[in-house]
């Protein structure tokens, strides 16, 4: 009798141990990801968590990219495709539990390689892909002198206009200085539409504000020290903001996300927005608006610069993974692989044979010229990711309030931080 | 409320069957120690696994150094609570909560009585309208609040469109991102989801009241409106408490509709504690999991106090033994 119960016992206290132990474990869905890892040296399967770009192709490619990965390295992949709202939790949370993803794509990469997390190119990124690699992305790629964020795809920013409301407001070319950019916007707005869509809401405002501050000679850092609040940035700012209150943008530039602005545009409602290649795919496919892409102005009529944008691919170390993590790259740098994403998704190349292999699309022949002279945000100094933040948080207060003021504030968090 | 009603000792009131001694005799109802643990082990593992263990984890996070990656740099002690605690928006999200809380709470008790009211009446189509205040409630609170911001859209939402239609104003109105109107724009949309468990918590409360309390105040020459006040509302007030007491709770810790309806405001100016604790893990420039963990803990400290607060101004042992 006395066994027996204690064999009740027994299993009962297995049973909550089980239950306990699944309840922790069902937080981070991560364990497994070591699986393969744990079996000998060397992983024999990685984990991808990659941002979904777009519903319908993202997770298509990188599920076809498993298979030839598979197939022609043995290797096994398991895709996690996540939506840019949650790719951040959902990594850092990996982080806190020591539990990170073998490949990682993502908008940032600096701190990650700060806190010595990743391999670098000479580890892990094969020569070839290494060369065919723009310079441009290369250089913002690299943090203390390694490269660590590989590119894997690129956009790069231009005005679209309506040419419908501009043939209405009796425009007939687009702006070439921001005094034209004004004046054509005010014009738009007397046909009782919106001049400029102006999105400094949360979602993108450093994307606005880097398009416009290149144009006037601006940046954020200068000879490696932070310039946000230098007078040329000062008075793009104060520009932007005499543009809001002229009433020629949308009401409210400092709560109109990306998004917002874009869905203004669409609805033909707006004369102009600065916007990038996969717009140009949606305003194709809905046919009702009639629109054409030109170079931005620039504020003296100097030649345009253009606001580039990449994400980027990087490889957190783990015991054993080294192999498959090269294999990984080597493949997706292939031609076939990275310009068939690429195109499928409406962006831009971040690769020499790239820039060759869309020379065939006229359309994006105005995006491609400008690439390899891109200007980025200093992605490769860790304090910008403080700062991107910042940014996306309070650069819309200029709009009401001080320009001056605010540009001062974020050049003293930038400077606390570095 | 009952389970924290019935923590106090079983001898201060007397159960049906008196209070039962600790038996030591064999016979029915006799269960030794060891077998009641197997019969327990399961609630007990569910809640180290789903209470205590999130729990704790979540102090441990709030006393350690977190980089913007989520890597875990060591212990911090109390700095994260001072930093939170020092943070100079919190005042302004304090505000926030409150305002937030007392409206969406106050406004969805008011008008819960008023249509709980309406619903114990027997109409035509009674069943029907009582389904469809079900509605907002089995809603997902995401799709809900996304349909308000479609709605509340200066541009293109309806609530515009009709009330230029109807000259009442000149200019649509950006009520998600005018400050003016940004707080009471989401009372309304909380004061919505809130109605169906409110309104069903009254009429099961409604339903409860004896009809002979009431024949005798008709009786006696009693009006409606003694009736209702002197009557309905007093024997009412276990199903207030509730109300209350869980909407507070629910309202100050809804999340989806406040960060769906503030999304593109830049800052903290219509963040409530909830909010504010997410976008400092995850949007704000210090990006910091342990901060945000401390204001966790801020927060469940919070609302306990204030659920004690209110349980003893209302005096619920008296109200919960009636």
């Amino acid at each position: 009798m006395s066994t027996t119960r204690r064999h009740t016992m027994l299993a009962a206290t297995a049973a909550t141990g089980a239950l306990v132990l699944s309840a922790c474990g069902g937080g981070t869905g991560a364990n497994q990801a070591d699986g393969g890892s744990s079996g000998g040296d060397k992983a024999t399967t990685i984990t991808l968590m990659a941002a979904e770009y777009s519903k319908d192709n993202t997770k298509a490619f990188w599920d076809s990219f498993a298979k030839e990965y598979k197939s022609k390295y043995g290797y096994t992949l398991n895709v996690n495709v996540v939506s840019w709202d949650n790719i951040d939790q959902q990594s850092s949370t990996m982080i806190q539990n020591n539990q990170p993803p073998d490949i990682l794509n993502l908008n940032a990469y600096a701190s990650y390689a700060k806190d010595g997390l990743l391999y670098s190119a000479d580890d892990v990124l094969p020569s070839e892909a290494k060369s065919d690699i723009l310079p441009t992305f290369v250089k913002y790629g690299t943090y203390d002198g390694k490269f660590y964020g590989f590119p894997d795809l690129s956009s790069a920013r231009a005005l679209f206009y309506n040419t419908d409301l501009f043939g209405k407001a009796g425009i007939s070319a687009p702006p070439k200085t921001w005094a034209e950019l004004e004046a054509d916007a005010q014009k738009i707005k007397a046909t009782g539409n919106v001049g400029y869509a102006m999105p400094l809401g949360p979602e993108e405002a450093q994307g606005e504000f880097s398009m416009w501050l290149f144009n006037n000679g601006g940046d954020w850092k200068t000879d490696g020290t932070w310039a946000i609040n230098s007078d040329k940035n000062v008075e793009t700012l104060t520009f932007m903001k005499k543009l809001a209150s002229e009433g020629v943008t949308q009401g409210n530039p400092a709560r109109t996300n990306r998004a917002d602005a874009f869905d203004l545009f669409k609805s033909g409602k707006a004369g102009m927005v600065v916007g990038f290649s996969p717009l140009a795919g949606d305003l194709d496919k809905d046919g009702t608006v009639k629109y054409a892409v030109a170079p931005f102005p620039s504020n003296d009529g100097s030649e345009s610069k253009t606001f580039g944008v990449t994400d980027y691919l990087m490889a957190f170390k783990k015991k054993g993974n080294q192999d498959a993590v090269k294999a990984f790259y080597e493949l997706y740098y292939s031609k076939d692989q990275i310009n068939t994403f690429i195109e499928k998704e409406g962006f831009l190349p971040v690769t020499t044979s790239g820039l060759e292999y869309f020379q065939k699309d006229d359309k994006l022949k105005v995006y491609l010229d400008t690439l390899p002279n891109a200007r980025l945000t200093p992605t490769d100094d860790p304090t910008w990711d403080k700062i991107k933040l910042a940014v996306q948080q309070n650069l819309g207060a200029a709009i009401t309030g001080d320009p001056k003021a605010v540009l001062d504030k974020l050049q003293q968090t930038a400077e606390s931080e570095g | 409320m009952t389970t924290t009603g019935d923590v106090r000792a079983p001898s201060a009131r007397s159960t049906p069957g008196g209070p039962r001694p600790r038996r030591r005799s064999t016979g029915v109802g006799r269960v030794r120690g060891a077998v009641a643990l197997l019969w327990l082990a399961p609630a007990i593992a569910l809640i180290i696994g789903v209470v205590l263990f999130p729990a704790v984890m979540l102090f441990r996070a709030s006393r350690s150094e977190y980089s913007i990656t989520g890597l875990y740099k060591g212990g911090a002690g109390w700095d994260n609570y001072a930093k939170v605690l020092s943070y100079p928006d919190l005042p302004v999200v304090l505000k926030n909560t409150v305002v937030w809380v007392v409206a969406v709470v106050a406004i969805t008790i008011v008008l819960s009585l008023a249509l709980a009211q309406l619903l114990v009446k027997d109409f035509p189509g009674r069943r029907f309208v009582r389904w469809a205040v079900i509605v907002p409630w089995a809603a997902s609170l995401v799709i809900t609040s996304q349909l308000f911001v479609l709605l509340y859209d200066s541009n293109y939402g309806l609530v515009n469109h009709v009330l230029q239609g109807l000259h009442l104003i000149d200019q649509p109105i950006s009520f998600l991102g005018d400050d003016r109107f940004t707080m009471a724009s989401m009372v309304v949309v909380g004061v919505f989801v809130s109605l169906p468990f409110t309104i069903f918590v009254f009429i099961a409360g409604l339903n409860a009241i004896p009809d002979d309390v009431m024949e005798a105040a008709e009786v006696d020459g009693a009006s409606p409106w003694q009736r209702w006040r002197q009557i309905t509302f007093p024997l009412l007030r276990p199903a207030m408490l509730i109300a209350t007491v869980l909407n507070t709770i629910y309202v100050f810790n809804s999340f989806p509709i406040i960060y769906t309806l503030n999304d593109r405001n830049p800052g903290f100016t219509h963040d409530t504690l909830i909010t504010f604790m997410y976008k400092l893990a995850f949007k704000s420039q210090e990006k910091d999991v342990g901060m945000s963990a401390a204001t966790g803990i801020i927060n469940v400290v919070i609302i306990l106090l204030v659920v004690l607060v209110y349980l003893k101004v209302v005096n619920w042992r008296e109200e919960t033994s009636r």
